[in-house]
């Protein structure tokens, strides 16, 4: 055998190793997508159902075997949801309750952060450790006291009620005191050289610096009001203080026997599209957001 | 106790803003003379309104449970109408003798036990999947993250709408499944039987897979957003270097992916046991407030459920005790899970 | 604007509450500094020296004495009434404004009769910009700008209230070696144009040396000499000083006198006159030394490194406290590599004797 042969041969020998190691790439990743696809259709399937259901008429929707596509759209449905479940009167008061309760837990968590990152005072760190500490505790166990001062107060059926327990959040101010940390104490020490007052410097320097935390706060808050379930049944009895989540329920489970599903569908995508709106526009805040609270420690 | 409080509200309306307000105005004056003073309490002037709703809301919960659940059949009607409670654990004694309660710690305990794991593993692999990809990478994170955003009792009766048998199902076998729905009608393809999901005379097995099945469904995108971002902060030296010592794939995950993410991993399941303990509004979406399907209310009750219950019914001594009997529950498991993790993780 | 320190002391309570121990961070400092010079606070890290800018400033309260801008008693004074400009060391520029925000910020917090109006700030901000050079990047942010560009912003942030006083904490500690050489010169430029009293902290000596009218050598909250900068160099009153300064470092043995004679191991190297008899640590500037065949102070010669213009003898004796000795030779000078060893004599004026207990500087008569 020539040198060169065997130098042949040896190349061959490589491109056999490397196209081999290429199936065997491509082999994996067509798994991969597969895996990944069916999982998505899984994830995806139960909205699909949803959307189509809300549009076919309720014989369409009874058929023996179900169509995956309306073969008619009754677009009718969502007018009888939105009368049947009073939705525009739901709205405006989970809005309203969302938005209240949002700008003033804003402020209360500002300042808390703000005191707890840059300002030193006596009772600080024991302070902020109860704080954390109060985050391992189920909410069931503040709401069934908190049920009976609301009541005492005489606050059920009222905004306030749905509003001033949840003002405060020890995660939020957890979350933005990091966030204000990771601002260098020069810039607070600077701005205390050219006479900046503290309110000032927290609205000039750190809430701009901190605003993506601020904005995903914003966000998870008003997904919150729009979710919340147990505590709004709890304390309103009036259906011109229910909320949304309460009203889809009530309206659709009263009727005995006969859901008509179509309606019900329909409902159940206006009280979700909001959400999904606000996710596809400001979706790198929600998921910052979220992911934070997995940076913890 | 109603006096205490209506002193403690009217205090609190007529006293404590006042003495806030005073004292605002006080040390605003006092910035000028005693710059000093002021420093030291200007924290706590921030705090204030923070304080003030947590003493409420938090702090006083916590104490006034406490005193709920060592007052024998204490009810928050009766203490108004003047009855007074001895102080004993029967509250604790009666809630774990109640089949109630004991059905519903039932059920919670099979539902974490088997969505932890199920939704940990599944998001496992989907976020390594997702990791190992390039083009859709980003379209499918999304969709994968689509469930977190959604209200929860608003897509379970989107579930119930799928597993639910429509029409009426009082009748004959064949009308039964004449109607069957969209989740019996796949199966059918792979040549399952119909099964009564969530109906009327729905066995147990099937109503708690349908809640496993949305659970995990729902738990997924947390997990997945959590660990996927763990593995994108892993170096990636690490896999190469692996690469150059041919180590195979199954290798890389078990010696390297997995002991790398082994803080996050420990993250997902400690919240996920915590948020399973809770499970609630999930059920609530799926079977409504009866908690169970027609014809056996509360069937599949939880822990959260049954303190809701005792509440609505005036029974606050045993909604405290079974509440603290939850969070002593939930603190356990957290530092059993604390613990393993820590001899686990690898740094 | 004269800045005059009176027994300044800063004393910070201890962290651990058992231990009790409280750290001085600043003990007794008394200094004046003079109008219009530029002034360098020089130590190793812990000296003080921060606590001490700091204190001027304003942003920390000095536990006792007092501070004087002129005539005026400003140690009660919060920092935004002091008129003073701090450029801190990572020049906390605030990032999500422009450098044209950032130069005007400090001047939209003025009240009062100072308040300005919007053209007046501008024209200020233009001419604090135009003074660094930097007024063509004015709409940048400052992750856009190089290290060099962020330190003339922060300078010019400072310089833009007009203050009475310019603090610089450690200036040059974030950039690079080329950038530190000309920056050095810029903050010189920029103080001798506008004859603003600056103050600045560094760790290294030789930026200190370079730049600064008067040197302020601190070490563990004391202030251990005060001078300019040949002055110290040429006189330290102690041992630490006569080591913070110099490069290559100076020489130290442990030597000891008898009959007015340095003895450094047997070698009797130098008369010391006026002297008592005792131990002493002797420090010779690397400059010190001069070839002498015949010289009295015997070393073993290691090698010799090449400079140019001078030759570095790298040579080692038992009595040494540095790992080996160094001494900076004209090149003319040929050394004999052959040799084990390599003599030289001293000269007199280049070497300081310090107390082996106090460490104090020891005068002798120089013939």
């Amino acid at each position: 055998m020539s040198e060169n042969e065997v130098k042949i041969m040896h190349e061959q020998d490589m491109q056999k190793v490397s196209s081999k190691q290429k199936t065997v790439k491509i082999i994996v990743q067509v798994m991969l997508y597969l895996f990944l696809g069916i999982m998505a259709l899984v994830i995806l399937f139960p909205f699909y159902w949803m959307l189509i259901s809300s549009v076919k008429s309720l014989d369409e929707y009874n058929l023996t075997v179900p169509t995956l596509f309306p073969k008619k759209f009754v677009f009718y449905n969502y007018v009888e949801a939105f009368n049947a479940a009073n939705l525009g009167r739901l709205f405006l008061n989970t809005m309203y309750v969302g938005i209240v309760s949002t700008l003033f837990s804003l402020v209360i968590t500002v300042l808390s952060a703000f005191a707890f990152s840059r300002l030193e005072f006596k009772g600080k760190n024991t302070l902020f450790a109860i704080l954390l500490a109060t985050m391992m505790i189920p909410g069931e166990l503040f709401t069934i006291t908190n049920y009976q001062t609301v009541s005492r107060l005489g606050w059920l059926n009222t905004y306030t009620v749905l509003i001033v327990p949840f003002l405060v959040s020890v995660f939020y101010i957890y979350l933005l005191k990091q966030n204000f940390m990771q601002i260098p104490n020069e810039l607070y020490l600077a701005a205390k050289v050219d006479g900046t007052t503290d309110l000032k410097y927290l609205w000039k320097v750190m809430i701009p610096l901190a605003l993506p935390t601020i904005i995903s706060i914003t966000i998870l808050k008003m997904m919150g009001a729009w979710n919340t379930y147990i505590w709004p049944r709890l304390v309103t009895t009036d259906d011109a203080y229910e909320l949304i989540t309460n009203g889809l329920r009530n309206s659709f489970t009263d009727v005995s026997g006969e859901v008509n599903y179509p309606v019900q569908m329909a409902a159940v995508t206006l009280v979700s599209t909001p959400l999904f709106l606000v996710f596809i526009f400001l979706r790198k805040y929600i998921m910052k957001g979220v992911s934070r609270s997995g940076i913890k420690g | 106790m109603s006096k205490v409080l209506n002193a403690l509200r009217s205090a609190f309306v007529d006293g404590v803003w006042k003495t806030f307000c005073v004292k605002w105005i006080w040390q605003g004056f006092c910035v000028n003379l005693v710059y000093k003073k002021f420093d030291k309490w200007k924290g706590w002037l921030y705090l204030a309104p923070a304080i003030v709703l947590l003493l409420v809301f938090t702090l006083w919960p916590i104490v006034n449970t406490l005193r709920m659940a060592f007052l024998n059949g204490y009810s928050s009607l009766g203490e108004l109408g003047g009855e007074t409670f001895e102080f004993g654990i029967q509250n604790f004694q009666k809630v774990i003798t109640y089949a109630k309660f004991t059905s519903a710690l039932k059920n919670t305990l099979l539902l974490c036990v088997i969505t932890v794991p199920i939704s940990t593993i599944l998001a496992l692999l989907i976020a390594v999947c997702l990791n190992a990809i390039k083009p859709l990478q980003k379209l499918l994170q999304t969709i994968f993250f689509l469930p977190y955003v959604t209200n929860s009792i608003a897509i379970g009766m989107v579930f119930a709408a799928m597993f639910n048998i429509v029409g009426n199902n009082i009748g004959a076998e064949a009308e039964l499944i004449k109607t069957a729905g969209i989740i019996n009608n796949i199966l059918g393809v792979f040549g399952v039987k119909p099964v009564n999901w969530i109906n009327a005379g729905s066995s147990y097995t099937a109503n708690m897979t349908v809640m496993v099945i949305y659970i995990v469904w729902n738990a997924l995108p947390f997990k997945i957003l959590i660990l996927l971002g763990g593995l994108q902060s892993v170096n990636k030296q690490y896999y190469e270097a692996a690469k150059i010592d041919g180590t195979p794939r199954w290798r890389v995950f078990t010696k390297i992916t997995v002991p790398l993410l082994s803080p996050m991993i420990a993250y997902v399941v400690i919240t996920g046991f915590i948020g399973g303990f809770k499970e609630y509004s999930s059920i609530v979406g799926i079977f409504g407030d009866t908690m169970g399907p027609v014809g056996d209310p509360r069937r599949l009750n939880t822990m959260v459920g049954y303190i809701y219950d005792a509440l609505s019914q005036d029974y606050q001594g045993r909604a405290s005790a079974a509440a603290l009997m939850l969070f002593a529950i939930i603190f356990v498991v957290t530092m059993i899970n604390l613990y393993v993790s820590k001899k686990k993780t690898h740094y | 604007m004269k800045v005059e320190l009176q027994n300044l002391t800063k004393i910070f309570p201890s962290r651990n509450k058992k231990s009790g121990e409280e750290v001085v961070a600043v003990n007794n400092f008394t200094f004046t500094i003079p109008d219009g010079k530029l002034v360098g606070l020089l130590g190793p890290s812990g000296c003080g020296k921060s606590t001490t800018l700091y204190m001027i400033s304003g942003l920390q309260k000095p536990t006792s004495g007092k501070i004087f801008f002129g005539d005026e008693d400003v140690t009660e004074l919060t920092p935004e009434n002091r008129g003073i400009g701090l450029v801190f060391q990572n020049y906390a520029l605030y990032p999500h404004m422009t450098v044209k925000q950032n130069i005007l910020f400090p001047l939209q917090n003025l009240k009062g009769k100072d308040r300005m109006t919007k053209d007046e700030m501008l024209n200020r901000a233009l001419e604090a910009a135009k003074l660094v050079q930097i007024d063509d990047l004015m709409d940048r942010k400052p992750s856009e700008l190089s290290g060099g560009q962020q330190q003339r912003v922060a300078i010019a942030r400072a310089l833009v209230k007009m203050p009475r006083v310019l603090l610089l904490d450690e200036p040059l500690s974030n950039l690079d070696a080329r950038l530190r050489l000309q920056t050095r010169e810029e903050i010189r430029r920029i103080q001798k144009e506008t004859g603003i009293t600056t103050i600045f902290v560094t760790h290294d000596q030789e930026e200190a040396m370079s730049i600064s009218d008067v040197i302020v050598v601190m070490k563990l909250g004391v202030v251990q000499q005060v001078g300019k900068p040949q002055e110290i160099y040429d006189d330290p009153h102690n041992l630490f000083v006569a080591k913070f300064l110099g490069t290559p470092p100076i020489n130290v043995f442990t030597g000891r006198v008898e009959n007015e004679k340095l003895y450094i191991g047997n070698d009797a190297v130098l008369d010391v006159k006026g002297v008592e008899d005792k131990d002493v640590y002797v420090s010779i500037r690397p400059e010190g030394f001069s070839l002498d065949e015949k010289g009295p102070f015997i070393c073993e010669l290691s090698n010799v490194e090449i400079m140019g213009r001078d030759v570095s003898v790298v040579s080692k004796n038992e009595a040494s406290l540095n790992p080996v000795i160094r001494s900076i030779i004209n090149a003319d000078n040929k050394v004999d590599m052959t040799s084990a060893t390599v003599r030289y004599t001293l000269k007199p004026h280049k070497v300081f004797l310090f107390d082996k207990k106090t460490e104090e500087r020891i005068y002798f008569e120089v013939k």
